[in-house]
């Protein structure tokens, strides 16, 4: 997303880095560095222990293992406070000081040292660029909770911050407030060299803003890597079912002398698949790489490699889209089709239609990967 | 109800020629309590913010102690202070007992716990996220405790206000440690006592007038800078 203004210099390292309590890991980081001009996204369900990993990165959690921030060990507690004058934090509730706006974005300078008039003017401009300059002699009581959070964010950047970490910043917004703010802080960030850090357990939101995503599940990293990459080759069962690509296909990988990756399913189906290595493999298939049809498509569809003949088994809403559940071939496939093609096809429960998808659209799943029970184990 | 009356009038004539002896133990009244709040707010709201805000083997116990001092009747305050300060107590060579010292001693032993116990309740009303978010802006310990008293200040007044009501209306400490000796350590609550029981009941009227107008007065300044900020916050 913001590649321009990217560095491959880690500002922040950690190794092996661990929040224990009682015995439990609530969060770990085998290896994880922060960019600057980056967005780093750790996504994950709620508990999976992202915020307790942010915390930790922030410094304000003592964690075990190794952090570096800028090259320097973060050990003490003054080593915390160091790397917390450095950066910024933005919450799920803004958490605003009993003060005027403005006071509230010159806190964390006037905490840091700056001088007053420096603050002042540094805090103005960072209203500028949340464009909340009109609210500044308000107070904190008479905002909305999108203007809050604005005014939150606005205090985080004001500081010039070299790390900036969110932690579920938009939450509690609703769509089009949080859309907008989505928008404005990725214009913000392609011109910054900051790197963030932005937790979330929302896909699209971890979609709109990601560069680098890192999945946590039970507190651990599963899977870390280009937003593009981690979305399109989910490396657990887990985090594809998290993604929403809940059918998983299982049968053997085979590698063809046509140079065509096959999944060969126990009944003998064979389907196109994305490149994987031979053996038994889990696969999933995003809904909304399916497309249905009700006749065999034409000619230049010839690219859906993979055609299924089957029958309705469920429909449901998925926000503004369909999920029609289609039973083929001893197996379920799901496709997300709009409310006017799901008429337009005619379709219905019980009735016949094709179930057809790109090769590419199937992901074989690493097996020294797969979460699910048994050596076979899956849904199909 | 003639003595109510004629009572009434004496006192308002004391009041209005601003009678010295009235004047002397209105001030005295004001030191003793002034002072015991001073150092009950500079000792305790910091052990409030300990309380509050650390944990540590044994806070349960002290945030018990300081509830149960919060009730604790100031006879049976005086009569601590007063054991320590007899001569044959454990304080007894410093010869405080019947000095307007020992009054400070034991108003402050009065407002300790109030302070302590009001202003850890106020702390521990702020989210764990707010004191999380003040970390992250990059406060310091100290810095960031400063951050949440200013949070804190309309309850942190109230908490002063009420340990200075208990303290400028309490008699039975101040009577028991100063022994309410006339022209030395006699407060305007003693004062009231003494008058009552020797008839001199305009003067008592005058003095009550009195210290209902300091009570009144704080309770008013209270409620209005209250009010205030619940407009502002």
């Amino acid at each position: 997303m913001s590649a321009s203004a990217a560095s491959d210099r880690p500002v922040l390292e950690a190794r092996d880095l661990r929040v224990a309590r009682d015995g439990r890991v609530l969060a770990a980081a085998d290896d994880l560095r922060l960019a600057g001009g980056r967005v780093h996204v750790l996504l994950g369900a709620n508990g999976a222990g992202k915020s307790t990993l942010l915390r930790a990165l922030n410094g304000l959690e003592p964690a075990e293992g190794e952090l570096s921030f800028d090259g320097r060990r973060v050990v003490t507690a003054a080593d915390r406070l160091a790397l917390r004058r450095r950066t910024a934090a933005v919450f799920q509730k803004a958490h605003l000081l009993g003060t005027t706006v403005a006071g509230n974005v010159e806190s964390g300078l006037r905490l840091r040292g700056v001088r007053r008039q420096v603050a002042r003017r540094r805090a103005a401009a960072a209203l500028e660029l949340l464009e909340i300059a009109h609210l500044a002699h308000r107070r904190p009581a008479n905002l909305s909770g999108g203007e809050a959070q604005r005014v939150s964010i606005a205090r985080a950047l004001a500081v010039d911050p070299e790390v900036l970490f969110f932690d579920e910043p938009m939450s509690s917004l609703d769509p089009p407030t949080r859309e907008a703010l989505t928008r404005d802080l990725s214009a913000i960030f392609s011109r910054s060299q900051m790197a963030v850090v932005w937790v979330t357990h929302d896909r699209d939101e971890a979609l709109a803003v990601a560069d680098v995503v890192s999945f946590l599940e039970d507190g651990r990293v599963v899977q870390s890597g280009r937003a593009a990459d981690v979305f399109a080759h989910p490396a657990t069962t887990s985090f594809a079912a998290f993604l929403g690509l809940d059918a998983y296909l299982v049968g053997t990988i085979v590698n063809g002398s046509d140079g065509m990756t096959r999944l060969v399913m126990p009944g003998g189906l064979e389907l196109m698949c994305g490149e994987a290595a031979d053996g038994p493999a889990v696969a999933c298939l995003p809904p909304e790489d399916v497309v249905l049809f009700t006749r065999p498509p034409a000619a230049h569809s010839a690219s859906l490699r993979n055609l299924l003949p089957g029958r309705v088994r469920e429909v449901r809403p998925s926000g503004r889209l369909l999920l029609v559940t289609v039973a083929a071939a001893g197996m379920e496939v799901a496709a997300l089709v709009t409310r006017a093609a799901f008429d337009d096809l005619g379709l219905a429960v019980g009735g016949e239609v094709i179930a057809a998808f790109k090769a590419s659209a199937v992901h074989p799943i690493p097996r020294h990967e797969r979460r699910l029970a048994g050596p076979d184990g899956g849904r199909t | 109800m003639q003595v109510l009356w004629n009572g009434l009038v004496e006192a308002l004539r004391l009041l209005a020629g601003g009678d010295s002896d009235l004047l002397q133990i209105t001030l005295r009244s004001l030191w003793v309590s002034g002072l015991a709040l001073l150092v009950a707010v500079v000792v305790g709201v910091p052990l409030g913010g300990l309380l509050a805000l650390r944990h540590f083997r044994g806070r349960r116990f002290a945030v018990a102690a300081v509830n149960t001092g919060m009730a604790a009747p100031p006879v049976v305050v005086g009569l601590l202070v007063a054991l320590f300060l007899t001569r044959s107590g454990p304080f007894g060579d410093l010869a405080l007992l019947y000095t307007n010292w020992a009054m400070v001693m034991a108003q402050v032993v009065i407002a300790l716990p109030i302070v302590i116990g009001l202003s850890l309740a106020a702390l521990q009303q702020l989210e764990e996220g707010f004191r999380q978010q003040i970390e992250a802006l990059g406060a310091g310990r100290f810095q960031a405790f400063l951050l949440q008293l200013r949070e804190i200040r309309v309850a942190l007044l109230a908490t002063v206000m009420a340990a200075f009501g208990a303290v400028i209306s309490e008699v039975g400490a101040v009577m028991m440690v100063g022994g309410n000796i006339r022209g030395q350590t006699q407060v305007l609550t003693g004062a009231i006592v003494q008058e009552t029981r020797i008839g001199r009941f305009a003067s008592a009227i005058a003095l009550a007038i009195v210290l209902m107008v300091l009570a009144f007065g704080t309770n008013l300044a209270l409620t209005f800078i209250q009010q205030h900020g619940r407009r502002r916050a």
